[in-house]
């Protein structure tokens, strides 16, 4: 949980630009599978296949990252001040139970910029590539948040 | 049965999936496998805190996978080759949501056929909340 704090200062948001997570590996059990394909309303999916919904919080755990940090990153006012902007998954095969698949993350874009209600946020980005155990990508995923400033 | 790719063309209509009710012991299950500590997606007095009354937000990737269960159900598992999406609304338990999408354009790409849709979820008296697009591949 974040703490109500002052705007940060421009130049330390832009700072984190580069910052990368120490990535690692993750496996989608089955177990996990099951219960994430439940919460979606949909049946399994044939062939030990993924829900692709894994694709927001396999990144972020495989490359050894939590939403929390992500968010004391781009330092939030608090776990409400987050809006998101987008979620941009690509696909490039499907994802398997049980495979051992290989995380990178990192934060590719770090701005200040004003809404249109004349308020200051942060548009932060980060990208996480998602590698099948040979190399090959299988997924690379975009996460684009807003850190909004003076909302509480 | 899916659709068949040779038959697809800008202006098709993807069948609806809908969500009758969206239900809040999903999202605390969805908490717990994504180890997301943000109280809205369990704990209803920190929503009607923000002024959505007593009740829980749905995570934005469970909306999302309602998309994704539509464009499954339409153009097979594993056909999807990108989704681009964004969250206008917050989606609430109770909510009844209807997943929705029309072809935009096909095209051939590296001796694959593609469709580029318009995906969005309806709300019955709301702008849709959440819409984006999507890339599924044709087979």
């Amino acid at each position: 949980m974040t703490t109500s704090r002052p705007i940060p200062p421009e130049e330390e948001i832009r700072a984190i630009v580069g910052h990368a997570f120490p990535g690692g590996v993750y496996t989608v059990e089955h177990w996990e599978n099951f219960l994430l394909t439940e919460c979606t309303g949909a049946d399994l999916l044939p062939g030990g296949m993924v829900h692709p919904v894994v694709l927001f919080h396999m990144p972020i755990l495989g490359s050894k990252t939590t939403i929390g940090e992500m968010f004391a990153l781009g330092q939030a006012e608090s776990d409400f001040s987050i809006g998101i902007e987008s979620y941009d998954w690509e696909m490039f095969a499907p994802l398997k139970e049980d495979v051992a698949y290989g995380i990178s993350g990192k934060i590719v874009s770090a701005e200040r910029r004003t809404s249109r209600n004349d308020r200051p946020y942060d548009r932060i980005q980060f990208q996480f590539e998602v590698a099948q155990p040979d190399g090959a990508l299988a997924a690379r995923t975009t996460i684009t948040w807003h850190y909004r400033r003076g909302v509480l | 049965m899916n659709v068949k790719a040779g038959n697809v063309k800008a202006g098709d209509r993807i069948p609806d999936w809908v969500m009758e009710s969206v239900r809040p012991e999903r999202m605390r299950t969805m908490a717990a496998i994504l180890r997301d500590p943000n109280p809205v997606h369990w704990d209803r007095n920190s929503v009607a805190a923000l002024g959505f009354g007593q009740h829980t937000i749905n995570q934005g990737p469970l909306g999302l996978s309602y998309m994704i269960n539509m464009l499954h159900e339409w153009a097979g598992p594993g056909a999807i080759r990108r989704l681009v999406m964004t969250f206008p609304m917050a989606v609430l338990d109770g909510d009844h949501i209807t997943a929705k999408g029309v072809v935009t354009g096909v095209r051939e790409e590296a001796g694959r056929r593609l469709a580029d849709c318009d995906i969005w979820l309806e709300r019955p008296g709301t702008e849709p909340p959440l819409k984006g697009t999507a890339t599924v591949e044709l087979t």
